[in-house]
Order: C-alpha cells, then structure tokens, then sequence
C-alpha cells in the first residue's frame, strides 16, 4: 500500500493489486473502492462547518458520517471534520483528479 | 504505481461539482415550469400551459443528459433537491418575462463550466457542453419570439386570449 496523503489524524492509501484505497481512521482502516472515496468527498465536503459555531444549528459540535453503504459509522468533532476536509481536498489532489492547485496558479 | 484513480474516472472532481450544481438548476427549471403550467392552467391559458408542460420534459431531459455524463465518466453524480418554485405571477406577460430571465440565467451558468472546464484543462467537459450552448442559443430565443409576439399583438381586449393562441406556434 502507498499513502497517498496523510492529515493530522487520518491517512489515505492505495492499495495497487487490490485496486482501491483505504483511509486509516486511527481506531480503524477502511477499504474504500473508488466510488466510496467520491461518496465521502461528497459526504465530508456538504458538511457546513460553520453549523458548528452555532449552538441552534449544531448543539454539541459533532456529525455523524455513515461510510461505504452503512457498513461504518464515524461520529467526528469540528477539528476531525476539519481535518477530513483536509484530507479529501489534498487526497484528490494528489491522485490527480482535482486540479485545485493548477487553477491557483493562473 | 498504477493511477486506479484515473481509471475509474476521466474529468476533474470540479468539473463534476460544477455539473452536479447544473444538474440541479435544471432540475429547478424543470419544476418552475410546472409550476408555471398550473398558474397558466388556473389562469385559463391553455395552449401557454401546454407549452410549459413540454418545457418542463425539456428540462427534465437536460438534467439526464448531465446526470449520464456524470455516469459515463466515472462521477458521482447527485439527485438533486429542488426548493423555492415561485407560483405567483401578475399575468401571462410576467410568466414569459420570469421563462426569459430564467433562460438567460441558465446560460451563462452553462458558460461559466465552459470557461472553468477550459482552465482546468478539461477537454472531455468543455466538448460535453457544446450542445448545451448552443440549445440555451434556441431557448432564448424561442421566448424572445413569444414576447416579440406579445408586444406586436397587445393585451387590450382579446390580445391576451390571442397571445395563448398563437404560443402554438412555438409548440412541435
Ligand atoms: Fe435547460
């Protein structure tokens, strides 16, 4: 396996011979074939952080985030949120599919 | 290392966000056109109503077209929520203004991807929108003619019942 990226707590692979990825969440990895890594970008990316700072919109500052057809259920604080956030936005990058970077650099 | 992220998908994770928000607002087209054929159906303009309700599956099918696209390369493509379908209009005059509006909107939300699929490099993308470009062309200007039509015609005295007569004409 190759990590391709690696957040404050979480890191992204590759596993090459089995064709898809795995994101170690620290008390667990998950085996994640593509379409699972794009239904997370999605997931983690529609999360409204700012909810978090409002106590009537978020009370306790938590999310809950099902993975992978409802096999795994993750409840993440902001700062786990945060960094999942990092961690889809850079992952994509690395594996080539953003181009986030290329635009900054017009 | 094999690229197993490239081989499961072939445009960029923007281009698919920014396809994702346009599969969404025709969607809403879609719906406020609905919305328009009831307010035109209440208001006893039928043959108006009809054109809406054709416009409506027009809309329905832009919204496929974007959401199989989003299949064929690889892409997670979203059903889309659609909330805020406007149902009050002051009279048939406003419907065709509101439809224009909205066209004109939906065009340059189209050209905007183009322009932003160009920068990204992504050719696959920018090709996919060439007929989108050139259907808002079309859309436009078939509501441009109905309130050309509206204006030549009037809304004294029978005109309005002329004016839903002759949107006929802009029904295949
Ligand atoms: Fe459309």
């Amino acid at each position: 396996m190759n990590v391709i990226f690696q957040s404050t707590y979480y890191t992204l692979y590759q596993a090459t011979n089995e064709r898809c990825f795995y994101i170690d969440f620290g008390q667990k990895k998950i085996r994640m074939p593509f379409c699972q890594l794009l239904s997370l970008r999605h997931k983690v990316m529609s999360i409204d952080i700012a909810d978090h700072f409002d106590s009537d919109l978020n009370t306790h500052g938590l999310e809950v985030l099902t993975l992978c057809n409802k096999e795994h259920l993750f409840i993440l604080n902001t700062l786990e949120i945060l960094d999942l956030k990092n961690l889809v936005e850079h992952g994509f990058l690395a594996i080539g599919l953003s181009a986030q970077k290329e635009l900054q650099t017009y | 290392m094999k690229d197993i992220a490239r081989q499961s998908m072939s445009i960029k994770v923007e281009s698919m966000d920014m396809l994702n928000a346009q599969i969404k607002m025709e969607a809403h087209a879609s719906a406020l056109y609905l919305a328009m054929a009831s307010w035109c159906e209440q208001n006893g303009f039928f043959t108006s109503a009809k054109f809406f309700f054709k416009q409506t599956e027009e809309e329905r099918e832009h919204m496929m077209k974007i959401f199989n696209f989003l299949i064929d390369t690889g892409g997670n493509p979203i059903s889309p929520e659609v909330t805020n379908i406007n149902y009050d209009y002051s009279s048939i005059v406003d419907v065709f203004e509101s439809t224009l509006e909205h066209e004109i909107k939906v065009t340059k939300s189209i050209h905007n991807i183009v322009k932003k699929a160009r920068e990204l490099g992504d050719i696959t993308t920018e090709r996919f929108l060439d007929w989108f470009v050139m259907e808002q062309v079309e859309e436009e200007n078939t509501i441009r003619d109905i309130l050309d039509m509206i204006e030549v015609t009037g809304t004294e005295g029978v005109g309005l019942q002329m004016i839903d007569n002759q949107v006929a004409n802009w029904i295949e």
